[in-house]
């Protein structure tokens, strides 16, 4: 799990547009787009950092192939699934950790208050993200990269466009009429697809051909 | 006999190709060459060995060990150079082998830092940036590096000038001094293996034509030279391949006693190299 670790904070870190993004995109939301509710820049913020760190070494396999190399290493593809599942809670403390200190610069400047960033912020995006990734990972581990991208921008833009829908209009939104994604319902919901989808991902790749 | 590598009737089929009962074995403290031309089934066959493709009916053993049920032991002990790079290439050298290094158990940086040191590679060049031989250099370099049993080469030396190959080739001579290592070398450039393989094996059309000793190979096969005249229809019959020209024939035998014997001193017949075997074999 520790190679697979580094493998992505490498690529994360390595790549000039990935650095750019990370630092240019908290300033982006919070001084830029207005929000309905003030809470929201900060759950796309922890939404989408986490989900560009999933995101990206698959990114990364599908243009240079690099999936054959990982896969002649000492490593089953059990365990590549699993530990790829697991990776993502950690990719979410690394999200908090990093807004959380960057938030907090901005706030000592006096910038900008960052009151809102908080612990019911950050419980409302797990849910999210795991749902997320449950329709994304087996995709990933299954299709053709092609096919994979096009599941990976309809996740991305819809998950973006129902956030961006609940920052506008806050109780008048689509998104909080449909009465599963209630907060009662949503995490173990989300957990129960996250476990499944875990499942679906380990069938599926076992049985590819790379 | 312990085999490091054993392939019993391996069958893969894909639309437009298939892999027919494919066998062979390699003992440890050899060098086996996989010839045969593109599109044989080399890449493929390596690629069933690696589990990247999964097998449609045959066993794969390495080291007496199912190849799918004990695939994380059995891959900590082979290393792998395949013939692109399929590195992350915007990482350095140092950021790629500290991930590689990670997954195996007897990861040597000293040894690794040796390879780097002599094949001159600077550890903070990006990957991107390192010319085709030089990548070649940094996969053999983490190959080479966690004590592995058994190299498995896919194309190592294609696209590679010759001062390189010879390199190459006298890295994997010097790692088979040790008698319980062995290199599985897949190649279409003959003439490398000529120099260093004990074992070869020729794939062609998705089957195996032989996986014999580089010595039977070379003892067993022969180039026939002589003029058109000898030729009528029942004797080119006689030929594995065969080349005419205007002034005369070229043909491959793989029974020079019976050449021998039908053409007596009318023929020239001389000892076949392994491209003449693989063209003659694959022409016709």
């Amino acid at each position: 799990m520790i190679g697979l670790l580094k493998r992505d904070l490498h690529l994360i870190i390595s790549d000039k547009k990935n650095r750019f993004f990370f630092l240019l995109y908290i300033p982006f939301l919070l001084l830029i787009v207005e929000s309905y509710d003030q809470k929201w820049p900060y759950f796309i913020i922890l939404y989408t950092y986490t989900y560009l760190i999933a995101i990206t070494p698959f990114s990364y396999d599908m243009t240079y192939k690099t999936s054959y190399m990982m896969s002649s290493l000492p490593i089953s593809r059990k365990e590549m699934v699993l530990y790829k599942y697991l990776l993502t809670f950690i990719y979410f403390v690394i999200t908090v950790v990093y807004a959380g200190v960057y938030l907090w610069i901005i706030n000592t400047l006096g910038i900008t208050t960052v009151d809102y960033f908080n612990l019911e912020v950050i419980k409302a995006v797990i849910p999210v993200i795991l749902i997320s990734i449950s329709f994304l990972y087996p995709a990933y581990f299954r299709f053709e990269p092609k096919i994979a991208q096009i599941v990976h921008m309809i996740i991305f833009i819809s998950s973006f466009v129902a956030m961006m829908n609940v920052a506008n209009l806050g109780e008048n939104s689509l998104v909080s009429h449909i009465k599963f994604l209630s907060d009662n319902y949503i995490l173990p919901i989300s957990i129960v697809l996250y476990i499944l989808s875990l499942l679906l991902s380990m069938k599926l790749y076992e049985t590819r051909d790379l | 006999m312990d085999y490091i590598l054993e392939v019993n009737n391996l069958r893969k089929e894909f639309k437009k190709f298939a892999l027919k009962d494919i066998s062979f074995k390699l003992e440890p403290g050899y060098i086996m060459g996989f010839i045969g031309p593109n599109g044989a089934g080399k890449s493929t066959t390596i690629k069933l060995i690696m589990n990247l493709l999964k097998l449609d009916g045959g066993e794969i053993k390495v080291f007496g060990l199912d190849h799918k049920k004990h695939e994380k032991e059995i891959k900590d002990r082979i290393g792998f150079v395949y013939d692109e790079n399929y590195y992350y290439e915007d990482l350095t050298i140092k950021q790629m082998k500290n991930i590689v290094a990670s997954f195996y158990s007897k990861w040597d940086d000293a040894t690794f830092n040796d390879y780097i040191e002599q094949f001159d590679l600077d550890p903070k060049s990006k990957i991107k940036t390192l010319s085709k031989g030089m990548k070649m250099k940094f996969s053999l370099a983490v190959a080479l590096s966690h004590n592995a049993d058994l190299i498995i080469m896919d194309e190592p030396t294609s696209g590679l000038d010759p001062v390189f190959r010879r390199e190459i080739l006298d890295i994997l001579y010097n790692v088979i001094q040790d008698e319980t290592k062995s290199i599985f070398f897949s190649t279409h450039i003959t003439t490398d293996l000529e120099k260093i393989a004990d074992y070869i094996t020729f794939i062609n059309k998705g089957s195996i034509v032989f996986s014999e000793t580089k010595d039977e190979v070379l003892e067993n096969y022969s180039v026939v030279k002589g003029g058109i005249d000898l030729l009528d229809r029942d004797i080119r019959k006689e030929f594995i391949g065969l080349k005419e020209t205007n002034v005369g024939f070229e043909a491959l035998t793989n029974n020079k006693d019976k050449v021998k014997r039908l053409f007596g001193e009318e023929v020239l017949i001389e000892r076949a190299t392994l491209e003449d075997i693989m063209f003659y074999t694959v022409r016709g």
